[in-house]
């Protein structure tokens, strides 16, 4: 699994704390502390940073850099600091983060990605919102995102496809879609595009405590369709432990053989069975809970768990 | 050619609630009201019939309402001054059971006169609203709980920032409560669980979806209705609660309803329309599973009476 990882985001008040003081220090901890959790990049999210772009986004590159030598993934909705950026990378190929299929984006981001050699991420996401279905986000996918590349000559290797996660607070039955998305983007084209996903957008608006249970097992459920990247939280050691029992195929404990049997189930097209867990383990009961939710079969309430 | 109707068998069932309770049975009711035990979806005769067909409740309130259209003043005349009046004249009109709205003037001690006097004056079953403001609607409830104890009244309206010391009251007392969530199913659903997590025995809660009118929102409003009946039908126990909405208030807020004067003369005869617009919200609400519609006009109850007999001889 390539993780990105997503804890430089202005939505934590000690990131908005730490750039308003231009705090150089706590940034390269933080690159720093992911590269060593497992990170194989790092995203930068900084917000629009409509007034000082032209100084923020050259700074936060040089900081990190300064300690990691991983890509960095610039993500934010401002061409102006997404170039500002890409200028100052010196060291791996980065990422811009993102376009989608609004016709403004995509006209100027591509062309930006393919100027500094940075990889991409497109959002299947049109002017009117996101489609609910996974054919609709597909069809983005091929009929606008890919297209679009062929047409200024942008690497496909390069094209990192982004389906869109949103929560299961709110949005539930987009969660069943999603990972259909994922499972048919892979045979969308030849060669077939990157897959990644924004992980812990699945649990957004979820009490703290239930979010990581969340995120590992959807986690889980779209490693079983194939997914090889994600923007995720590097420092979760026990999402870190379900990623390496799926890849490893790891079953030697109960709650590694309930991941791999999530996995494969959705892997099948089937879903997870009760006859999957073992119930009189509270710990597996959750588990099962929260495939429910994310099946969008059980409605899901902050509470499910007491359910 | 002989066509075969395909048929649903669903896992689960909505819960069979009784409201009201009997001299046997510790209260002073005439009569009880049972709503639910639905195990398909709303009026398929061919999968299942329909158990408890869905109930008409009249609201009335504690004080004169001075905000309430003048079609209604006019119908309810002078008995809107006095609960135990106007509950005789809702009974007569052919509600199944009583809404009883106390306001922020009532003292806890007006609170329960009102209640007692609706009780004295008919035989129905009541539900008891407080006035809406948190900690008004606690004082006036929790008096009203203990005054009525053995009724099974519904007390409502527990939302999800206050529902702690109406539920407790009303276990404590044997009644039932009233959850309502802001046309939300997730939020329906969570404060189901919170309820039944303090120990509400489940044949005790009527969840209130919250509607719209015609023209307002009832889509949205019956689209909630519908996820949650298929909910329970699918066999999540924290959506097989029975459901009580309020079309007459929703309806009687619109300008259609509401106002006879300053509007295009197209619209026709105001009464008329003022009633159609609450029988037809009532009516597609029935549909869409509603167990306890609450109303304002009796011509409304009468029409939404006959549509509700019609579809469960169906």
């Amino acid at each position: 699994m390539y993780i990105i990882g997503e804890n430089i985001h202005i939505i934590s008040e000690k990131v908005k704390e730490a750039l308003a003081n231009r705090d150089r220090e706590f940034f390269m901890d933080l690159a720093v502390r992911q590269v060593e959790a497992g990170a194989k990049a790092i995203d930068i999210n900084l917000g629009p940073r409509k007034k000082d772009w032209a100084e923020v986004f050259p700074w936060i590159v040089e900081t990190v850099e300064a300690v990691v030598d991983v890509p960095l993934s610039i993500d934010t909705t401002n061409v102006d600091g997404m170039e500002a950026a890409l200028k100052k990378i010196t060291k791996a190929q980065p990422i811009l983060n993102s376009t989608s299929a609004e016709p403004e984006r995509l006209e100027k981001v591509p062309l930006l990605a393919k100027k500094y050699n940075a990889k991409l991420i497109a959002l299947t996401m049109k002017s009117e919102g996101i489609p609910v279905e996974a054919d609709a986000r597909v069809n983005i996918a091929v009929e606008i995102l890919i297209p679009r590349m062929l047409e200024i000559d942008f690497p496909m290797k390069d094209l990192i496809i982004d389906p869109l996660v949103l929560t299961v607070s709110g949005c539930q039955q987009y969660c069943p879609h999603l990972i259909e998305a994922v499972r048919t983007l892979q045979y969308a084209w030849d060669p077939p595009p990157n897959i990644s996903v924004g992980l812990s957008n699945v649990s957004n608006a979820v009490p703290n405590e239930n979010r990581p249970l969340i995120n590992r097992v959807y986690c889980a459920m779209l490693m079983g369709v194939g997914l090889q990247m994600m923007i995720a939280n590097p420092f979760d050691q026990k999402q870190n432990e379900v990623i390496r029992w799926i890849e490893t195929k790891d079953t030697s404990t109960p709650l590694a053989r309930v991941y791999n049997k999530i996995a494969e189930r959705i892997a099948n097209s089937e879903e997870p069975q009760m006859e999957d867990f073992d119930m009189s383990d509270p710990e597996q009961v959750a588990i099962w809970k929260t495939t429910q939710i994310l099946l969008n079969k059980v409605i899901y309430a902050d509470s499910y768990l007491m359910n | 050619m002989p066509i075969e109707i395909p048929k649903d068998k669903w896992p689960g069932s909505i819960r069979t609630v009784t409201i009201g309770a009997t001299s046997a049975e510790g209260g002073t009711r005439a009569k009880t009201v049972t709503v639910g035990g639905g195990t398909t979806m709303p009026y398929l005769h061919f999968e299942a019939p329909t158990p408890n067909k869905p109930a008409i409740a009249i609201e009335i309130k504690s004080r004169k309402p001075e905000d309430w259209s003048p079609l209604l003043a006019e119908v309810w005349g002078a008995a809107m001054a006095d609960p135990a009046q106007w509950a005789k004249k809702a009974e007569e009109a052919g509600a199944d059971l009583l809404v009883l709205a106390l306001t922020v003037e009532d003292s806890p001690e007006d609170a329960v006169k009102a209640v007692k006097s609706v009780l004295g004056a008919t035989g129905l079953p009541l539900i008891v609203w407080g006035p809406g403001q948190a900690e008004k609607d606690n004082e006036l409830l929790v008096a009203v709980a203990e005054a009525a104890k053995g009724e099974r009244l519904v007390l409502g309206i527990c939302e999800d920032k206050n529902y702690r010391t109406i539920v407790a009251t009303a276990m404590a007392n044997g009644h039932l409560v009233q959850a309502r969530a802001p046309m939300d199913v997730n939020l329906s659903k969570q404060l189901n669980i919170l309820i039944s997590d303090m120990g509400m025995p489940k044949d005790r809660i009527l969840m209130d979806p919250t509607t719209g009118a015609l023209g307002y929102g009832m889509e949205y409003g019956y689209s909630v209705m519908e996820r949650l009946r298929l909910a329970a039908l699918q066999g999540d126990a924290m959506t097989q609660f029975p459901m009580i909405v309020t079309p007459g208030f929703e309806a009687w807020k619109t300008k259609e309803a509401k106002v006879g004067e300053g509007i295009p003369e197209a619209w026709g005869d105001w009464k008329a329309r003022a009633i159609h617009w609450e029988t037809l919200t009532a009516l597609a609400l029935v549909e869409s599973g509603a167990d306890i519609v609450v109303l304002r006009h009796p011509e409304s109850v009468k029409r939404v009476k006959d549509a509700i007999g019609e579809l469960v001889v169906a």
